[in-house]
């Protein structure tokens, strides 16, 4: 079965068509590309996913049951989690309280026993800092924990933000535009972090890219938006032979 | 953690509270004044620290602060008003219920305004709570209780002045709030504050959390409007004007939004600067000018050696100290050579109680020049705080 599967989905606003009628379904354990022109409705139908709008029509089945519509707190503790275009770290806060932040979804300790300070809010807080470190770790970040996150650099910041998304432990991570003002060494790098994540987290990655080699090097499977619709679907070779793709981003012929 | 030596710190540091509390009580002596200071800047501690909680750790702007403290001071009254032999008759456990009872009701009226406004943000949120304070504050003002009540008020007849119970009050919202950011939850509310959006999509509930910081810093706010009530002995409306809304907030910012520590000293300050000013003796004018004429020269140039120089802390420190002096040292002259000019001569002294808020005025204005971010910016008070700042990174050395 598929993890996750838009059906048909669309979202207007007033006149306009953003999302019109997208299908396609992720498997599990896919790293699956999501691509297109600027205003293609990339980061729409990623906010149709995480439940930031509802859409006008269509459903998007996650695990076989429909979650168009679901605020998107509820999204995430169903396994869903992303990382936005234009990065929304909790600024004035640590590194690692960022990362400890996302794993509230598991908080098991009541507010009571959180304001009188119990043992058990103790140690819970404990766990979840040394879970922190681990993701910290996995994205090359541990040494910068006690760092004020707004005085990352960008990379770090991009790459902070993948740590948080994945302290909510989903089963399905959607990064928007993760190499975004990234020099082509931190490409590389996060290339093959994303990978390592996919292969020792067990995930399940849909990713919005500008990039075209980091694309075609990492997704497995890609469809690419124009317009809001669909226009093309297959794995990298087929995307990038395909007249319809090239028209899209170098213009049609005159 | 230890089992055992987590209960040892604990109960120490409850009984150290209790301690403190009794400490303050001993010290604010049997003068009505002082005691009447003493318990008061409790009060005002405890309603910055948990207006705190809803305006600078959890980032919505509430300027109503004033309306829950209300709500808790007419529910003691009311009901002392319908109660006085049981009131009368244990005055000390009625205050204690009274506070639970204050505490509650104003917790409940946080929930009612809270779970429709908070999903407003920033200046309409702001405008929600004004709102909600007046139409408490002209309601009170209005309904009667056979012959009270009403814009007179009405007396509480069972009096208690229990400092202790205040301090031990303002320690507990504290505790509550200090409690609150050391584990993984408050965390969240400091999340909210930073980004909402963001926020949700790690599966915070925003509109929970808010709600949730509204209904604890309302509750407190109550406890202390019991409190209040049953200290003075008497309650109007006229006591939980916008003004008072608007001291809190002040309290609130001019110590560091969400910092904990500046809210109790910036309560601190602003509640006993305006207090102890009313001794200022009277003054010739010219005396006056030079003062706020310097004053201003002073703040100018601190602002720029803190802008300029970025150098060692004692080099830093050094030039603030210069500025300072040369500044006292030409308001001096600049006195002096003002009180020779027939003019300023003839003039009649400035009384020293009219220059109170004056004062006050200025001083926020200096504050907020000069530190921005507030007191304590973001932080709060801590020892290894404390000895970072003061130590030169530099000088760091790794203890042997």
């Amino acid at each position: 079965m598929s993890l996750l599967k838009l059906e048909q989905a669309t979202i207007r606003f007033g006149g306009l068509v953003a999302v019109n009628s997208v299908s396609f379904e992720i498997n599990p354990g896919q790293l699956f590309g999501l691509i297109g022109p600027n205003g293609a409705g990339k980061t729409t139908c990623f906010n149709l996913i995480t439940g930031v709008y509802k859409p006008t029509s269509g459903s998007i089945l996650f695990e076989g049951k429909n979650i168009a519509g679901t605020p998107p707190n509820k999204i995430a503790s169903k396994g869903i989690c992303r990382t936005f275009q234009n990065i929304r770290l909790f600024k004035s806060m640590t590194v690692l309280e960022n990362v400890v932040t996302a794993g509230f979804l598991r908080h098991k300790t009541g507010l009571l026993s959180s304001l009188l300070y119990t043992p058990a809010a103790i140690q819970e807080t404990k766990d979840l800092e040394a879970e922190a470190l681990r993701l910290l770790k996995a994205v090359n970040l541990d040494h910068m924990a006690h760092a004020r996150s707004a005085d990352l650099s960008y990379g770090m910041q991009r790459r902070l933000e993948i740590a948080r998304a994945m302290a909510t432990q989903p089963k399905l991570l959607l990064l928007d535009e993760p190499a975004a003002g990234m020099n082509p060494q931190e490409k590389q790098d996060l290339n093959g972090m994303v990978r390592n994540i996919r292969d020792n987290f067990g995930l399940t990655v849909l990713l919005i890219e500008h990039d075209m080699r980091f694309v075609m090097s990492l997704c497995e499977e890609i469809v690419v938006l124009d317009h809001g619709e669909e226009i093309a679907r297959g794995n990298p070779d087929e995307i990038r032979n395909n007249p319809k793709v090239i028209a899209a981003y170098l213009g049609e012929p005159a | 953690m230890n089992g055992s030596n987590f209960w040892l710190v604990r109960i120490g540091s409850i009984l150290l509270a209790v301690a403190g509390a009794f400490v303050i009580n001993a010290a604010a002596g049997g003068n009505d004044f002082t005691q009447r200071l003493v318990l008061l800047a409790a009060l005002y501690v405890t309603l910055a620290v948990s207006l705190n909680l809803i305006n600078g750790i959890t980032g919505q702007f509430s300027m109503g602060h004033a309306a829950f403290y209300m709500v808790g001071a007419y529910t003691a009254a009311i009901a002392t008003l319908f109660n006085p032999g049981v009131a009368s008759a244990h005055p000390l456990p009625w205050l204690l219920a009274m506070m639970v009872a204050g505490s509650i009701a104003a917790g409940l009226a946080g929930l009612l305004v809270g779970v429709p406004s908070l999903r407003l943000r920033g200046d309409y949120l702001a405008i929600v709570t004004l709102g909600f304070g007046e139409i408490v504050r002209i309601v009170a003002q209005n309904v009667k209780f056979g012959d009270k009540g009403g814009s007179y008020g009405f007396s509480v007849d069972t009096k208690v002045t229990a400092v202790w119970l205040a301090w031990l009050l303002a320690f507990t919202a504290i505790a509550l709030c200090r409690n609150l950011l050391s584990t993984a939850r408050g965390l969240t509310f400091l999340a909210v504050r930073e980004d909402e959006t963001a926020s949700l999509a790690m599966g915070v509930n925003v509109t929970q959390t808010k709600v949730t910081a509204f209904v604890i810093g309302s509750a407190l706010a109550g406890a202390a409007g019991a409190m209040l009530a049953h200290f003075e002995g008497f309650v109007s409306s006229a006591m939980f004007t916008m003004d008072v809304s608007f001291i809190i907030v002040t309290m609130v910012v001019l110590g560091g939004t969400g910092s904990i520590t500046g809210a109790v000293v910036a309560a601190l300050l602003l509640f006993l600067l305006p207090e102890k000013m009313r001794d200022l003796p009277s003054m010739p004018i010219g005396g006056v000018g030079a003062f706020f004429i310097v004053l201003a020269l002073v703040v100018a140039g601190l602002r720029y050696v803190s802008q300029t120089f970025h150098g060692a802390v004692k080099e830093r420190a050094l030039r603030y100290v210069g500025v300072v002096v040369i500044g006292l040292v030409t308001a001096a002259i600049l006195g002096f050579v003002l009180n020779q000019l027939p003019a300023v001569k003839a003039a009649p002294l400035v009384e020293g109680a009219k220059l109170r808020m004056v004062v006050f005025a200025v001083t926020l204005i200096v504050l907020m020049l000069l530190r921005p971010q507030g007191i304590f910016g973001h932080h709060e008070f801590s020892w290894d705080w404390l000895r970072s700042r003061l130590k030169p990174k530099s000088a760091e050395v790794t203890p042997v």
